[in-house]
């Protein structure tokens, strides 16, 4: 039953479900409470580490400035070859590092934007605030340092410096070539005046005597004789030599040693220059000392001379200014590196340390706003871990204090929702058990509103009073106005006069349908609140037209034992007087005879049919109680049918019955007697022996057929005519006792017939049949 | 057979008045400058293998080696060595080809400004062949880049009549590396020839 009809019971409790629903909606399962994690502090978020990351920072950073600034002084080879491509692969490797950082924060920021994540806007303002900040500048100060760095290491090489320079390597140049020219001239020059005898000789006086004069001349400082050996003429042996004393010592004699074999070997390579410890060098030549005669030689002279260690500081000045230019562009780059690498390194930190700033900013107001929204969500136990403790601190602890407390409160809440519900599933189930009663009842039964309107009304009141659910919401005075429930009005019109509504207290009201009369015991009791105030009214129907019937069929079998009791005795006498009169008069003169045997014929005529109106009133007030048997329905009619055969030439009886009828528990007498009653009516409905034919031309029929309903358990027995059918009027009283349309009937025909077939626990009913007659149509249970 | 220049840049100094006022565009060309720039001057690798008794003889000889640049930092008196790797390979169809034998020759210099003379050094796997004490300059390129007959491969691993090819790269260090892409390319020659027994 929709709950429209029964409000009274559940829209006091719609509220409380319309409450319940919600809470049910708002406050969702409540989720295992997930335990604060310690969860692995990452890198950023750890101070001793991000300090050890800054002290590396520093210390690469002033590792590159020394580097940087020793860079001239490095090996050529590892400054083009090493440094450079290490600087390079560096500053690349830093680069693309700085592209992925930007790249992957930009990517973040433009996904948080789209999935519109909540300060999405804020923190991609702030980073880009923050990289314009790091990075504009960076990149001006590398431009313009880039810049100074070219124009500084151009500044190296001045025109000036450079003329110095080259002057000075050329003075010095053309000053070692003349000293090594001297050198070499002087070494000639003693190999010829060496008397060749005394060198081969092996005497060392005159051979010493000129050499040290060489020495003490300053020609040269050092003058060194070797001679052929006597085990081998292709090597030589120091013979004797002569020093200067300013000669730097440090000198080694492998070297002239070296020279005279190569001078003995008669290679064109004379002059050889050999650095000494304390400064300087020595310039030293070979030559050969040749026998005059055979210009065989016979030994070798190394002249030695020592040249100032400036020349070779000028060289070496000169050297590393035109090395230095030679390597201007690898020292450039290695410069330009190194910047490169500081400013990428600052960039990657400050964009690092931008980014983190920034998701620092925004982080603990997105976990707040995650949380508020989780909160939002009916996920109460969700707590954020406080990461500071700073302010941000303490307003997530603020935050889960919060959630704690709306976690009780909807604890609480749970709680009284369940003990709520509980009481409402109740009052559900008791409201559904009372629908269901009302509904199954056969008692009608009508709530109306205070202001008189129907407001529930049960599937027996709809029938009663054979009205539709439509009458809901109408006033109940507007339903009552049809013609056939007025007399129900007689319940409303106290309540009027009184203002309670109704009157309490019960009637008999009889109301018209279809010709019969349905009898109701009807009573309306006013519905008051709690507080006094009307709350509407409640009309109970009960149909008592079974019991009323069964009341007068009781009054009317009192009535036909009475009259059978007590007209049935004096009709014996009556007969017997008669016939002695009868008797007496036989010998009378005939007139007088004849009107004797006339009249006393009459009397005992009579009296036999007061006998057997009599006999019919006893049977219908003795009738004994069924003794039913399974019978076969189907061969009870034929038997009864056979009683009819030959009989009315001019009726046509049809069977039609049904095949496969179960066997029926009746009492074949009784239902025999019920067949033939109806069978009578309907042949003497039709006009009995030499019945005419029907005003439409048809034949007098009449159509016994049977049939099973298995839906509803029944068989059902139907007898069918097409004779001129009964008014609407006397159907409701054709099974009333004492009831006849016929001129001579009892009136007991039905009434038995009605009574026979309801101890069989069946029901008969009679409707019009189709164009014209009547069809009265049997249904006992199978 | 490439030809590309190796060797050093010409190092100019000049007015650097305006380089403040255009800083970022100069800057910004200094970096491309500072890339090696592709010298007019072609170098190529002159290679000719021998083939003869068991040795394999490579002779290559390196043109217009001697750049300015070259020729500054020769005279700059640091060591310039010219690094010749040479490989003696094999063609192959569908793979990469075979590598039958690998050299590396360098030859060295070092000028005294003050004797003005140079002195060369060749080495071949880092072994030192020979050195001299030059006082021509032009001695020296000679001695630098052309290189005669040097039994580098045996030809015993050689499959007669098959064709295989010699390839010669070169490079100077110190190189005249630049800022932002140092790494250079190198000159290569190659030469074929067929082994005959």
């Amino acid at each position: 039953m929709p709950a429209r009809e029964w409000p009274n019971v559940g829209a006091r409790h719609a509220p409380m479900s319309s409450i319940t629903d919600t809470s049910r909606s708002r406050l969702p399962a409540p989720r295992d409470p997930a335990p604060l994690r310690a969860e692995r502090r990452p890198f950023r978020d750890n101070p001793r580490l991000v300090l050890l990351g800054i002290v590396l920072l520093i210390v690469a950073l002033v590792a590159m400035l020394r580097l940087a600034d020793s860079s001239a002084e490095l090996n050529p080879d590892f400054l083009s070859e090493v440094l450079l491509y290490a600087l390079s692969a560096a500053d690349l490797t830093m680069l693309v590092a700085l592209l992925f950082v930007l790249a992957r924060n930009v990517v973040k920021l433009i996904v948080e934007r789209r999935r519109g994540l909540p300060f999405s806007r804020f923190r991609a303002k702030l980073v880009l605030a923050m990289l314009g900040l790091t990075i504009i500048p960076s990149v001006l100060v590398l431009l313009v340092g880039a810049d100074l760095i070219r124009s500084s290491t151009q500044r190296w090489f001045s025109q000036p410096v450079d003329q110095v320079l080259r002057s000075a390597m050329q003075i010095a140049a053309d000053y070692y070539r003349e000293r090594e020219g001297a050198v070499a001239s002087h070494a000639d020059r003693i190999a010829r005046t060496l008397p060749a005898d005394a060198v081969e000789a092996g005497r060392l006086e005159p051979v010493q005597k000129l050499i040290a004069g060489e020495v003490a001349q300053g020609r040269v400082g050092l003058v060194e004789v070797y001679r052929i050996a006597s085990s081998d003429v292709r090597t030589v042996e120091p013979f004797v030599a002569a020093q200067s004393a300013d000669l730097p010592r440090g000198h080694l004699r492998a070297t002239a040693d070296r020279m005279a074999a190569t001078v003995l070997a008669g290679s064109g390579d004379t002059e050889a220059h050999e650095p000494l410890d304390g400064g300087g060098e020595l310039v030293r030549a070979g030559a050969l000392i040749l026998d005059p005669q055979t210009r065989r030689p016979v030994g070798v002279v190394v002249a030695s001379d020592h040249l100032s260690g400036d020349f070779r500081q000028i060289t070496d000045a000169y050297q590393r200014y035109t090395q230095l230019r030679v390597l201007r562009l690898p020292l450039q780059g290695v410069y330009l590196s190194v910047f490169l690498m500081m400013t990428l390194m600052i960039l990657v930190s400050a964009t690092w340390t931008g980014l983190y700033l920034a998701k620092r900013i925004t982080r603990p107001v997105q976990r707040l706003a995650a949380g508020a929204r989780e909160i939002g969500a009916g996920h109460l136990d969700y707590r954020i871990e406080p990461e500071t403790r700073d302010e941000f601190g303490s307003l997530v602890e603020a935050f889960n204090t919060m959630a704690g407390e709306l976690a009780a409160s909807q604890q609480t809440l749970e709680r009284s929702r369940a003990d709520l519900e509980r009481k409402n599933l109740e009052l559900d189930e008791r409201r559904r058990y009372i629908e269901t009663v009302l509904e199954r009842i056969a008692t009608g039964v009508i709530s109306l509103t205070p202001e008189g309107r129907v407001q529930t009304i049960n599937n027996a009141a709809l029938k009663l009073l054979e009205l539709d659910r439509a009458v809901i919401g109408r006033p109940i005075d507007d339903v009552l106005q049809r013609e056939d429930l007025r007399p129900l009005e007689v319940l409303l019109r106290p309540s009027r006069s009184s203002g309670a509504g109704t009157v309490p207290g019960g009637h008999e009201i009889a109301l018209a349908r279809e010709g019969r009369e349905l009898y109701l015991a009807a009573a309306a009791s006013p519905l008051q609140r709690e507080d006094g105030r009307p709350e509407g009214a409640v009309l109970v129907f009960d149909d008592v037209t079974p019991l009323i019937r069964t009341q007068r069929v009781a009054a009317w079998r009192d009535v036909a034992r009475r009259l059978a009791h007590e007209i049935k005795n004096p009709l014996t006498p009556i007969q017997l007087c008669a016939e002695r009169l009868r008797r007496h008069f036989g010998a009378a003169p005939p007139a007088a005879r004849d009107l004797v045997d006339e009249c006393t014929t009459t009397i005992v005529g009579e009296v036999e049919s007061l006998k057997a109106l009599v006999d019919e009133f006893a049977q219908f007030a003795r009738m004994p109680a069924p003794r039913a048997v399974p019978s076969d329905v189907n061969g009870v009619l034929d038997a009864t049918l056979a009683l009819y055969n030959g009989l009315f030439r001019d009726i046509r009886i049809e069977r039609r019955f049904a095949e496969g009828l179960p066997a029926v528990r009746l009492d074949v007498e009784q239902i025999r007697r019920v067949v033939i009653n109806l069978l009578d009516n309907a042949i003497e409905a039709l006009g009995g022996s030499g019945a005419p034919a029907r005003p439409d031309g048809s034949p007098p029929t009449i159509v016994l057929s049977t049939a099973l309903d298995t839906v509803n358990g029944v068989a059902r027995i139907v007898v069918a005519d097409n004779g001129p059918g009964i008014p609407p009027g006397d159907r409701d009283k054709l099974f009333m006792p004492y009831y006849s349309t016929k001129r001579r009937g009892s009136g007991l025909g039905l009434a038995i017939v009605r009574r026979i077939v309801a101890e069989h626990g069946g029901s008969i009913e009679v409707t019009d049949n189709s164009p014209t007659g009547t069809v009265f149509t049997i249904e006992v249970p199978v | 057979m490439s030809a590309k220049k190796i060797g050093f840049e010409t190092v100019k100094t000049g007015d650097n008045r305006n380089g403040m006022r255009f800083g970022p565009l100069v800057v910004a060309l200094a970096l491309l400058a500072l890339l090696p720039a592709a010298d007019g001057a072609a170098q190529t690798i002159q290679v000719t293998p021998l083939a003869r008794e068991d040795r394999v003889l490579v002779s290559f000889k390196l043109t217009d080696a001697f750049t300015e640049e070259v020729r500054a930092a020769i005279h700059s008196g640091m060591t310039v060595t010219f690094v010749y790797d040479v490989q003696l390979r094999r063609s192959a169809t569908l793979w990469v080809d075979r590598t039958i034998g690998e050299a590396t020759v360098t030859a060295s210099v070092k000028y005294d400004n003050l004797t003005r003379r140079y002195l060369v050094t060749r080495a071949q796997d880092g072994r030192t062949e020979r050195a001299e004490n030059l006082d021509e300059e032009e001695t020296a390129r000679a001695w630098l880049t052309e290189f005669e007959k040097l039994p580098l491969f045996r030809s015993s691993a050689l499959e007669p009549n098959a064709e295989y090819y010699l390839r010669v790269r070169a490079h100077t260090t110190p190189r005249n590396a630049a800022f932002v892409w140092p790494w250079g390319s190198d000159i290569a020659g190659l030469a074929k020839f067929t082994f005959l027994r």
